[in-house]
């Protein structure tokens, strides 16, 4: 069965040749794209109002919007720079500088930062955790998104070659190199930067990229083991973790008069009273400083006071059909590097989407992670820009509904897959 | 290749795993949202609506400046300033634009210490920062200061009128004064909102069930004060306890013909913006409202008043003065002695013959003794129509009755009353004196004192009529009768009234009660009298003038401080002297 798989697509391989892309995937982000920035056009002057009162600053009321739309229009660029202007064999060289750059910045940063050699005017630091550096007139930079895009190229290149080596199940060649390098990337982003979302979702792009890549159940199981345990040492060394995981335990009964619970008990209240229409634009009252953060990470709950029921799970259904039509490339992808960059960027996507609705809504513990194309934050949105525009790129070389032949023989959807027609066509050289 | 179960891919069981959460959130959602969302609204309503009160602003106080009213007490928005140690971000900075912008405000040693201190998330620094200094602040924009608006009393004209005014302590509420006595009227009503706030309580424009009711500001209340006499009656009041190096001393001015209280000044005295620093309590106190006492002699001025409206005496009848007088087991003598032999009334009154006083107490019983009748007659002008012992009503917060006593009471005998011919033996406010000599000297007719001539409606004065009067408390003739005996008991003692002007004057020196006994070692000296021209008085005078352990006497201590300011006066009126 292998053989004869193999052999489809050694045959197949030459004879995909490049066609349309999916603009679904555009239209999906555009769409949630657009939804952010009403958000913020909405409730950035009343953030806006917050900080200047409470804290003093002095931001004008567009100051969330305007950096929201240049933020966009980065993204934008990224997007079109990564899907039209760097093909992805020059892209594949550049894997291993970038996972470099990433990890030295996050050295870098920590070694700036508050804990040696303090220099403010370059780290940003908030409680212990320095996870920005500061650039001059543009804002701030998050290097541990940069890392995820690095990790992203670098382990589909790497389990790509062991793919085609037929050594993915190697403990040394494959297994033990990629628990190397995701302990590395813990230590830079969980313990020295305290960001444990980031890291789930670090975690969240390998383990993607190790399911599509055919890792032996077995090792799956002992790897998906290591990784519990890993997350639970992780949690028990660092109280705020301690906090947060009690918080989440006492359930709907944490109230607003506690701490701790205080976060997410306002994000409750804000989901909770938006019902099912929501209480309309620009009549959000949480995000009046009731809710902390609610314009970055929270945004989800404001989102769901502002739009209700019915925002929410249509927001949540664009979200589902885009990770879907992602995931969807996956079986109509030749190369194993396309395909394990496309389950790259869908486990990145889906986990920043789950984690962060999941803690707005109480199912999981509180991390501080954003919600793709909808918080605020301009580095976040410019390096998931950029993935989409890879997989953007890489949704031309899709072939047709190869690889469902054996499972669907009878009912081999021709159009099933929703590439535009003619994709579909092969070429005969 | 794959050694996963043959029906499901690896893409699927991602897909599924995506699947299964984002079913989870759905049912998450919808159990948040359309089951629990009551439970939700109710605690958002709890902790967003809240009710807020905005502050009436208080009524503002005037003077009159001749016709114009001017105001006296004023407000201000002011600023408290405080810091947020928890945001600050560079306390340097702070402290350096605090210190050069605010430093007189401070009321913290050390600024850098308490806002690098994050133990608390709300420190003053300073207080009554005006807005410039606020604003040259915020230009810093420094991180983690914030400013609270207060609205403050501020007294344009300093220590002009302090203890008529009172002062407004830092609950808002009026202390002493007219800011105690009208604090309901001044203070006005604040307004409610009922409104859905941000996080910071400032109320959004977001929601339904917003009440907004709106504040009734305070009254501007316009006294009957006039700035330029209470400015004269102040300094000519400092300029004579200097001269006689007493230590306290009162004036009080008033119109004869409507009661309005023109200048009310005592001393010592203080600015009401710096009540806090005050340390005797007494200093806050108005002396002629507020502290009742024995005037002495010129009381004899209402005696004689007594006498004449009762036909019981003329300017010239005559008694056979021995400067001794015997009522029932008691000797009253004359403090001048020697003026012997049969007098006139008007030498009674010009050299203060108790005698002869007592001697007008027999003439209103049987000629012979103080009957009770003659009591009576005395008790009804003094109290019931010239208001002695009796509240006036003036608009000044603790105004004390005093004590005269009634001839139902077992004390109110002959001897009592004898000693009240005569001004002791009884307890009465400078106020109650001066409203009751006014009507002596105005025809006859009782006002009760005001301090208060009107409001502000916008920049109009609109004028009260508050003054009750009781006309014919004395006839016309009685009145011109006693004002000429007075004016004549005045000009037998100094020349040094300006020509041409009709004024007149009663000095009083009493003893001082010490623990029920009169003491010989203090004595409180205090002048009665009126000025105007020959068609009418223009004002009523009392002065006091006091000090522990010392003699003050009326003629020589309280006298040149009447003279003074009657004969500014003359010239502020513009009266024309006669030719």
């Amino acid at each position: 069965m292998r053989d004869s798989l193999r052999q489809v697509r050694n045959t197949t391989r030459t004879l995909v040749r490049r066609h349309n892309p999916d603009y679904k995937i555009m239209m999906y982000t555009t769409i949630l794209v657009l939804i952010g920035l009403i958000i913020i056009f909405a409730i950035g002057p009343q953030r806006a109002n917050v900080l200047n009162e409470s804290f003093g600053s002095d931001l004008s009321e567009m100051h969330f919007v305007i950096k929201q739309g240049a933020s966009v229009i980065m993204a934008i660029g990224s997007f079109i720079f990564f899907a039209f202007f760097v093909r992805i064999e020059q892209l594949k060289r550049f894997a291993k500088p970038l996972l470099y750059i990433g990890l030295g910045a996050s050295l870098l940063l920590f070694i700036l930062g508050d804990q040696m050699l303090k220099v403010d005017s370059v780290a940003q630091c908030a409680l212990g955790a320095c996870r920005w550096f500061i650039v001059p007139g543009l804002g701030t930079f998050q290097p541990s998104e940069l890392l995820k895009f690095g990790v992203l190229l670098f382990l589909a290149v790497f389990l790509a070659k062991r793919m085609k080596a037929g050594l993915i199940n190697s403990r040394d060649k494959t297994i033990i190199p990629v628990m190397v390098l995701m302990a590395i990337c813990a230590v830079f982003v969980i313990v020295l930067q305290k960001d444990l979302g980031t890291g789930i979702a670090l975690f969240a792009i390998a383990t993607s990229m190790l399911v599509v890549s055919g890792v032996d159940k077995k090792i799956g199981a002992v790897l998906l083991a290591l990784l519990l345990v890993g997350g639970l040492l992780m949690i028990i060394t660092a109280p705020h973790r301690i906090d947060r995981v009690t918080t989440f335990l006492k359930g709907d009964e944490a109230s607003v008069d506690d701490a701790s619970g205080y976060h997410i008990a306002q994000a409750k209240i804000a989901i909770g009273s938006g019902g099912f229409e929501g209480v309309g634009i620009g009549n959000s009252v949480q995000a009046a400083g009731y809710l902390p953060e609610a314009i970055n990470d929270s945004v989800f709950a404001i989102l769901g006071e502002t739009f209700g029921f019915v925002g929410l799970v249509f927001i949540l259904a664009i979200f589902y059909l885009l990770l879907m039509r992602i995931l969807h490339l996956v079986d109509l992808l030749e190369k194993p590097e396309h395909q394990l960059i496309v389950a790259g960027v869908f486990g990145w996507i889906a986990s920043h989407v789950i984690i962060n609705v999941a803690a707005m809504t109480g199912l999981m513990p509180l991390t501080g992670i954003t919600l793709p194309f909808l918080s605020f934050g301009g580095t976040s949105m410019l390096f998931i820009a950029a993935a989409l525009g890879v997989v953007f790129q890489i949704s031309r070389y899709t072939v047709h509904g190869i690889k469902r032949e054996e499972k669907y023989e009878n009912t081999r959807g021709r159009r099933g897959v929703g590439r535009p027609r003619y994709a579909s066509r092969r070429s005969t050289r | 290749m794959f050694s996963i179960p043959r029906h499901i891919t690896r893409s699927q069981l991602l897909a599924i795993l995506l699947t299964g959460a984002m079913v989870l959130i759905v049912f998450r959602l919808f159990y948040l949202q359309i089951i629990q969302h009551e439970y939700y609204v109710a605690l958002a309503t709890d902790e967003q609506v809240k009710r807020l009160e905005i502050p009436a602003n208080r009524g503002m106080i005037y003077a009159m400046d001749g016709d114009n009213p001017v105001p006296l007490v004023m407000n201000q928005q002011v600023y408290t300033l405080f810091a947020d140690p928890t945001v600050v971000d560079e306390p340097k900075k702070v402290d350096e634009a605090v210190r050069s912008v605010a430093g007189g405000n401070l009321v913290v040693e050390d600024v850098l210490s308490k806002i690098t201190d994050k133990s608390s998330q709300y420190k003053v620094l300073a207080k009554n920062v005006t807005l410039r200094q606020a604003e040259l602040i915020k230009e810093k924009k420094l991180k983690g200061i914030g400013f609270q608006r207060v609205s403050q009393r501020v007294y344009p004209e300093g220590e002009m009128a302090a203890q008529t005014l009172g002062f407004v302590n830092y609950e808002g509420k009026g202390q002493y004064g007219v800011e105690q006595e009208l604090n309901d009227r001044l203070t006005g009503k604040d307004g409610l909102l009922k409104s859905v706030t941000d996080v910071a309580n400032v109320p959004l424009s977001i929601g339904k069930d917003n009440i907004r009711e709106e504040p009734v500001d305070g009254d501007s209340v316009v006294l009957t004060i006039d700035r330029n006499i209470q400015a004269k009656a102040q300094e000519t009041l400092l300029a004579g306890l200097q001269r006689s190096g007493a230590t306290h001393g009162s004036v009080l001015v008033m119109d004869p013909n409507n009661g309005d209280v023109l200048a009310l000044a005592d001393f010592p005295t203080y600015n009401p913006s710096d009540f806090t620093t005050v340390t005797d309590e007494k200093v806050f106190r108005n002396v002629a409202t507020t502290e009742p006492y024995e005037p002495g002699s010129v009381l004899k001025t209402f005696t004689i008043a007594a006498g004449l409206d009762r036909n019981a005496i003329e300017p010239d009848s005559t008694f056979y003065n021995t400067d001794s007088i015997q009522v029932n087991d008691r000797t009253i003598t004359n403090a001048l002695k020697g003026v012997t032999g049969t007098v006139t009334m008007q030498t009674a009154l010009d050299n203060s013959l108790n005698t002869g006083m007592v001697t007008i107490a027999q003439r209103l019983g049987d000629g012979k003794e103080i009957t009770r009748g003659a009591r009576d007659t005395m008790y009804d002008y003094f109290h019931n129509r010239l208001g002695l012992g009796e509240r006036t009503g003036v608009q000044i917060a603790n105004e004390q009755p005093g004590i005269l006593i009634s001839p139902d009471d077992v004390q109110g005998n002959a001897v009592r009353y004898s000693n009240m011919a005569f001004g002791q033996g009884l307890d009465v406010t400078m106020m109650q004196v001066a409203a009751g000599f006014s009507a002596i000297v105005n025809g006859g007719t009782y006002y009760s004192p005001t301090v208060v001539a009107g409001h502000m409606d916008g920049s109009q004065l609109v004028r009260e009529q508050h003054a009750k009067e009781k006309k014919g408390v004395i006839s016309a003739e009685a009145s011109a009768q006693a004002k000429e005996m007075i004016h004549q008991a005045r000009t037998g003692y100094t020349s040094t009234d300006l020509p041409g002007y009709y004024v007149g004057g009663k000095t009083g020196t009493s003893q001082t009660l010490q623990d029920g006994e009169y003491i010989s070692t203090q004595t409180v000296g205090t002048y009665l009298g009126f000025g105007g021209d020959d068609s009418q008085s223009k004002y009523v005078i009392m002065v006091q003038v006091s000090g522990e352990n010392m003699n003050l006497e009326g003629n020589k201590h309280a006298m040149p401080i009447f003279t003074d300011l009657s004969n500014w006066l003359l010239g502020y009126y513009q009266l024309q002297p006669r030719a």
